[in-house]
């Protein structure tokens, strides 16, 4: 088998995301489980009401640590197929800003695979988000993606290695 | 050498610019860029222990030394799904 399957769908975008055409594309004869996770713009964050999100990204950058997320998953559980949509521009309330389906031929590897998939794309991938309330707008709290181990800070002693 | 710096979030809004060109001298490192881009503009240099490095697209150590033509992104923490 091959890794990733070409048939994975590793995609950001401007337009409302396919979601039920997404989870459809994922699922093969050989599945018998379909998991999908749909993050949607929420109509508050701390306390406040939200009016809108605007999302932007590294794209390139993005789609590299998608498609990273995507071999290691397949690397990881037992998956056949995975799809990782995320939207870019301006959302408005209720609206899927990313959505993720993974198919396997049994539910324990879909759901551990989906659940990876969002939580390493929330921490990895180059992708910025924008609150707008009626009184203003402010940048979300994010996370600080860890350097990978080749990548980590050497010590001020020992000179760089490239 | 000239690379390419690349800003993103709100480190646009504080930059101005979303991508510049910056002429570094040979075995200048990130950490070397990103004093040279903050030197005009002190707010950014606020960011600085938040901020991750991601050298040709891939995340970068600060002190890693940087190639004529290389793209450099300075990132806030990330926040998407």
């Amino acid at each position: 088998m091959t890794f990733p399957s070409p048939q994975d769908r590793i995609e950001l975008t401007r337009e409302i995301i396919p979601n039920a055409t997404v989870a459809r594309e994922v699922r093969a004869d050989e599945d018998g489980a379909v998991a999908t996770f749909d993050g949607c713009v929420r109509n508050h964050s701390h306390g406040r009401s939200t009016l809108y999100l605007e999302y932007e990204a590294y794209e390139s950058m993005a789609l590299a640590k998608m498609q990273e997320i995507a071999e290691h998953v397949h690397n990881s559980f037992a998956i056949n197929r995975v799809a990782i949509v995320h939207r870019l521009g301006r959302l408005e309330i209720g609206e899927t800003s990313v959505f993720i389906a993974v198919s396997a031929a049994h539910r324990a590897a879909a759901f551990d695979a989906c659940r990876y998939a969002i939580d390493n794309l929330k921490k990895t991938v180059p992708i910025w988000k924008k609150e707008f309330f009626a009184d203003g707008a402010v940048w979300a709290d994010g996370e600080v993606p860890p350097l990978p181990a080749a990548a980590a800070e050497t010590p001020a002693a020992k000179p760089a290695s490239n | 050498m000239f690379v390419k710096v690349l800003y993103f979030g709100r480190l646009k809004e504080i930059a101005g610019s979303s991508e510049e060109s910056v002429e570094l001298r040979d075995g200048e490192r990130i950490e070397d860029l990103f004093a040279r881009c903050s030197s005009s503009r002190p707010e950014l240099r606020k960011f600085r222990s938040s901020l991750v490095a991601a050298r040709n697209r891939e995340f970068a150590a600060w002190d890693t030394e940087l190639s004529g033509g290389d793209e450099v992104g300075f990132l806030p923490p990330v926040s998407g799904g």
